[in-house]
């Protein structure tokens, strides 16, 4: 079977086109819907200039994503005076596997010459996820804690390093599962949340000043055309599951979608298609009701809508064992 | 038609797949959606519709935690 665009062998069919593609195409490919989705949702205004550039945060795991993202907005944007990128990663200490893609992330940020910065659950909240596994103290899975832990430094250290938004390497996947997570819990509130917060196109987003605004250039791209991207392109992606992984619900909707895409291909783009337009009118509707209610928590000063934010909580909870 | 198939750090399946059979109903053959894994024949991935023409294959499962 022939690529469409040039005859050589394709690597991949993309069922839900139907497109070949060989290794070549499917890389420019990838690599165009990353810079549609940054010119659709307007991630680069108007009025940055080389003399008040834009700066953005992309948080860096050194998983597959994060890396396929870094690497093709520096290819993009290297370049380019308006903007100003900065790698962030977190060491949640869960040994071996996240000082493994640290190092990814040090490979690649030193082959790109892009500033990196480290910052740790041990340095910053005095926890390490492995110990948290083992005391639980408030019986949730281990992903419960860290993904708590994670936003909340993400959002600090993107603020601390002066970002105007914060990327992160979410793929069509991720945000498919997320969509219908929400659809299923009936959670109408979230779902509106989810458009403000990282979602929408940033002309029409309704911006909270308390949070540095996200976005996700890679939304677009199915998760096995990341992976295939990082392989044709030889970066140093670490592609391990965490040790800790415990997100029940979460596999649960993996698999459905994934089933859901064989039988019937083009889904996830229709759940994301329709989600997308059904969260704008969520957000509208919602607008208003929740974001005077929020202020500084009273012990780190993170943004909450109560006096201790849910990190401070948690963090109190497992000192307390 | 008759091929091995080794799912890369994991196990080796004989396998017996029907004529005409693709790759992807080779992934699903041995547990997983043509989705999270790509086939190598050789070195080189290939594309899940075109049947199954080599006798021995590798398995690379691509989506796994970040």
């Amino acid at each position: 079977m022939s690529c469409d665009k040039c005859g050589r062998d394709a690597v991949y069919h993309a069922a839900y086109s139907g497109a070949h593609l060989c290794e070549d195409h499917l890389r420019a490919s990838v690599e165009k819907r990353v810079r549609r989705r940054v010119r659709e949702d307007g991630l680069l205004p108007d009025d940055a200039t080389s003399d008040d550039p834009e700066r953005w945060v992309i948080g860096l795991s050194g998983g597959k994503d994060s890396v396929a993202l870094t690497a093709i907005l520096d290819d993009t944007f290297a370049e380019d005076p308006r903007v100003e990128m900065v790698a962030l990663s977190i060491h949640e200490g869960i040994e071996g596997y996240r000082d493994e893609s640290l190092s990814a992330s040090e490979e690649l940020t030193e082959e790109l010459g892009v500033r990196h910065e480290t910052v740790s659950y041990a340095d910053e909240l005095g926890v390490e996820m492995d110990d948290v596994v083992e005391s639980d103290p408030e019986n949730m899975a281990a992903c419960a804690y860290c993904g708590v832990f994670r936003r909340d430094l993400l959002e600090t250290y993107a603020d601390e390093f002066g970002a105007d938004k914060l990327l992160t390497g979410h793929n069509l996947d991720d945000e498919a599962q997320t969509a219908l997570m929400n659809v299923l819990e009936g959670d109408v509130a979230q779902t509106a949340k989810h458009f403000d917060a990282s979602l929408g196109p940033f002309d029409e987003r309704n911006e909270s000043e308390s949070f540095v605004p996200r976005a996700k250039p890679l939304r677009d791209v199915p998760e096995k055309e990341v992976a295939l991207y990082c392989r044709f392109r030889g970066l140093p992606a670490h592609i391990t599951e965490c040790p800790h992984a415990s997100e029940a619900y979460r596999g649960e909707i993996q698999q459905l979608l994934l089933k859901l895409e064989e039988n019937h291909p083009g889904t996830r783009h229709s759940i994301m298609s329709g989600y997308e337009e059904f969260a704008a009118i969520a957000a509208d509707r919602y607008r208003g009701d929740e974001r005077a209610e929020l202020s500084e928590c009273e012990r780190c000063g993170s943004t909450t809508a109560r006096d201790v934010c849910r990190k401070c909580r948690l963090v109190e909870s497992i000192e307390a064992v | 038609m008759d091929v091995v198939a080794e799912v890369v750090g994991e196990d080796t399946h004989s396998l017996s797949l029907a004529d005409g059979a693709t790759y992807a109903d080779l992934c699903r053959a041995v547990g997983y959606s043509p989705h999270e894994v790509t086939v190598l024949v050789g070195e080189t991935p290939v594309p899940e519709d075109r049947p199954v023409d080599a006798e021995r294959v590798r398995v690379l499962r691509l989506i796994k935690g970040g």
